[in-house]
Formats: structure tokens, sequence, C-alpha cells
């Protein structure tokens, strides 16, 4: 690697999008649109601009413990569960009248608890379910399901003590249209990420990505650094080249979760941890219950007790960098990029969406990258 | 100049029939004081949408950190109206 991590992303194309952004009029957002490709991509993503989201701890139960997991992090692994189904009830009802429209299940393991996932989905009909995939939820739960993978057998033997697991978790789900497997990174697994992806596609199983962002106070071998992170964009982007139907992700997805930045120092997180208007999106509606059904504004955000520096999580970039869609409008590319972000994200989170072709086919830098160059140089 | 103020208030709410497929509203029917967001029901995206369309429209740059204060027709009205003056 020469020079800077910042200047990695500095690619040909970004020196005239700089140029542009740094006049504020050069693009109008009609002028963007004139591109029908664009157009057409813009009018699938926005009849999707209703969705509200949520999250919910379902229990403080897992069938397996792994190193750095955010769930056994901070306050929420003690609360008491409330497994009454009446009071789930009465929470999503509750949920939908306030307007949530979406609503992700996780920690710790919800499979565990199918009853309440499946009194969520009768309620809230759109949403997603984070699971180790070892139990199967039933098809009456329409939701999509996240399969979390984290390197090859051997290393979920290592770091989750489970035998046998991605085998496990593909017969469970290899013909389920609701599954995606997301496959974290971490500083140590990222050379198994190959063989884990081939295998999943010979399944027939779709595959998407996240990056190992680490607790707070967290600092062991799975935290990325900046030799790791580059490390993770190069096999990114060649597996993605080389199973194209399978994995759902883009150059953008890569740009912005393997930048030398966290998501939150790159688009300034929009959920309420950090965000303190309530005024509207994320800050106003989101809420991030635990399994007692009580929730705290303060720790609100999909993946708390994570350290917000070292943020890059999937969960988290779905919502923060689809909340900057107005900066991203600056001009065709980065707009073009950010629509390839909401397309991978839509396909990943929605089940009955169709992901299209990306409509980037390299890297394009955020909005903000003029600055990030500049404060490389001094 | 209210007359001014009127027209842009005239435009903003057609922008966002349009822009957002309002239903059972007119440009004219438009309350110009309802509260978007709590009565409307928009969100942060909706409003992204018509501050795009309405930078275009009247050659402005409206500012991602000034959409807390964005709550109204009117709000949204007089915002344009201060930042052509400008």
């Amino acid at each position: 690697m020469t020079g800077s991590m910042f200047d990695v992303y500095a690619t040909e194309n970004d020196g005239e999008n700089k140029l542009k952004i740094q006049n504020e009029n050069a693009w109008k957002f009609s002028e963007i649109l004139e591109d029908p490709m664009v157009k057409d991509r813009w009018e699938k993503v926005r009849k999707y601009f209703f969705l509200r989201e949520s999250t919910y701890d379902m229990t403080t139960r897992c069938n397996i413990r792994c190193e750095g997991c955010y769930y056994y992090e901070g306050e929420k692994q003690f609360t008491n569960d409330n497994r009454s189904p009446e009071a789930w009830q009465k929470l999503m009802q509750t949920e939908k009248e306030r307007g949530i429209t979406y609503v992700v299940l996780a920690g710790a393991e919800p499979s565990l608890v199918p009853e309440l996932c499946e009194i969520c989905y009768q309620k809230i009909p759109l949403g997603a379910i984070a699971t180790n995939g070892l139990k199967k939820l039933s098809e009456q739960i329409g939701y999509r399901i996240h399969i979390s993978v984290w390197g090859n057998d051997n290393t979920s033997r290592r770091i989750r003590g489970a035998e046998n697991m991605l085998i496990s978790q593909i017969d469970k789900y290899k013909d389920d249209p609701r599954a995606v497997f997301v496959y974290t990174f971490t500083r140590e697994n990222i050379d198994e990420a190959e063989e884990v992806v081939r295998l999943l596609d010979q399944n027939g199983c779709r595959t998407t990505f996240n990056m190992f962002s680490a607790p707070t106070g967290y600092d062991g071998t799975l935290r990325h650094n900046e030799k790791s992170l580059l490390h993770v964009r190069h096999t990114m982007t060649a597996l993605m080249k080389k199973y194209p139907v399978s994995i759902w992700y883009s150059h953008y997805n890569v740009v912005a979760h393997t930048h030398p930045l966290s998501l939150h120092d790159l688009y300034s997180c929009s959920y309420p941890r950090m965000n303190v208007s309530k005024s509207i999106g994320l800050g106003r509606s989101f809420r991030q219950y635990r399994s007692d059904l009580t929730w705290n504004r303060d720790v609100s955000c999909c993946v708390p007790d994570t350290d917000c520096s070292d943020c890059r999580h999937y969960a988290a970039g779905s919502a923060v960098v689809t909340a900057r869609m107005f900066r991203h409008a600056a001009n065709p590319d980065t707009f073009k990029a950010w629509l390839d972000y909401v397309d991978t994200y839509l396909t990943v989170w929605v089940m009955g969406y169709e992901k299209g072709e990306n409509l980037c086919h390299e890297p394009v830098a955020p909005p903000d990258l003029k600055v990030l160059i500049k404060e490389s140089q001094e | 100049m209210p007359e001014e103020i009127d027209r842009i208030i005239l435009r903003v709410a057609q922008v966002m029939i349009h822009e957002l497929k309002l239903e059972d509203v007119t440009p004219e029917t438009f309350e110009p004081d309802v509260d978007l967001v709590d009565e409307v029901g928009i969100d942060s995206m909706d409003l992204a949408t018509v501050a795009l369309v309405l930078q275009d429209e009247y050659g402005i740059r409206i500012d991602e950190d000034d959409y807390p204060k964005l709550t109204t027709v009117r709000f949204i009205s007089e915002y344009i109206q201060k930042k052509m003056d400008k």
C-alpha cells in the first residue's frame, strides 16, 4: 500500500466530482434524473420511503457464545425477558400506531422465541430477523432472515463454539427465499471468505457482507485496522466480480464499509444515540427495545454498545447511508452510488424487492471526500 | 411582499402534493401551517425529495441542517424567500 488510506478512494473519476461538488449548484436534481436508468432506479427505490424502522431484542438467551458479540456487552443482557404474547401484541399494535412499518428482530437469538416473532409478523408484516441459523424459523414468518456467518467452520468452532456451523446453516436455509447469509469480516477471517462464499454459491444461497464493529471497550484481535480494511476492500471487490448473482452488494457498499472513517464519521449517524434531533427521521421515530420491552433513547441504535468510532455495521449503514440521500444528490456519480447502496439495502432487508444491476462499476467517493483528502495532506 | 410569499406557498404545496402523491388535498386547500411531520406524516426522505425539487426550481441551496426547521409549508416558503432575497 502506498500513501494514505484516504488516497485509496481518490479515483480519477473522483477528481472531476470534487470540482463539481465544490460548486454547490453544478448539478440540478432534474439533470441527474435525465439519465433514464437513474430515473428508473430512483422511482423504484423511492416507493420504499414509507419504511419506518425500529429494532427489538427478543430474548436475553442465545444457544452459542461468540467472541465480540455486541449483545453481551453493556446493560441490555441483564434485563428480564417479557415472554407474554399479550404484551408483545400490545407493543406491536402501539408501534404500528406510532408509524413503525418495519421491524428488526435481533438479540440475543430470536429463533429461541419463535412464537414472539410470529406475533410481530402478524402485526407488522415487513421486517427482518437476525439469527445464527442453528434453529430454523417457521415459514409462517415471512420476514427476511439474516443468517450470521463469521468464517469457515474451523473459525466458527473457535470463536463461536459451534461445530459444523456453516453446513448446518446451509442445510436449514438453502432453499428458503427469505434467507440471506451475512458474512461478517473480522480482522482474522478475511481469507476464509472465498471458500465460504463459494460454498454458499454452490448451494444457491445469497450472501451479503458485514464488517465486525467493535463493542465499546473491545480491543481484541477481531477489530479492524487500516491494513485489514484495505484487505477486506480488495476481497469484497474480487468476490463481487466472481459471484455477481449470489452476492448482494455494490461498489459503494464496499467504499462505505471499508473506509478508514467509521459510518458515523463519514455520514453523521442519524440514530438517536448520536442524533439529538427528535424532529424528523430516525431521531424522531427509531427505538431499540430490550427484551423486557423498555427502551432508552440515549442508547438507541441498531447495534447498541458498539463503539461508534469503529462502526461499519451493515445494519447501521443501511439506515445511515440511505438517510443521506440529499448530500448524495450532488452529482450523477454520487447519486448513482447512493442508488446502488439503497437498491442493495432494500434487497437485503425487504422480502419481495428484486435487486437491479448496479449502476456503478467502480468505486465512487463519499460526498465529503474532498475534505478527507485535504485532511490527509495536512 | 405578501403576494410573493403566497405564490411560493402555493407552489410548495403543489410540489409537496405531486412528489409525495398526497391525496384529498389541492394546493389551494393545503393548510400552510399544518405540521408536515405530525399531521401529514412525511418523513426525512420525503422532505429531502421535496427540498431537491425546490432547490432546482428556485435556484437556491437548502441546507441539510435546516431540515428540522422546515416543518410546515409556510416555514419552507419563508425559508425559500429569505434565500432568494440574499
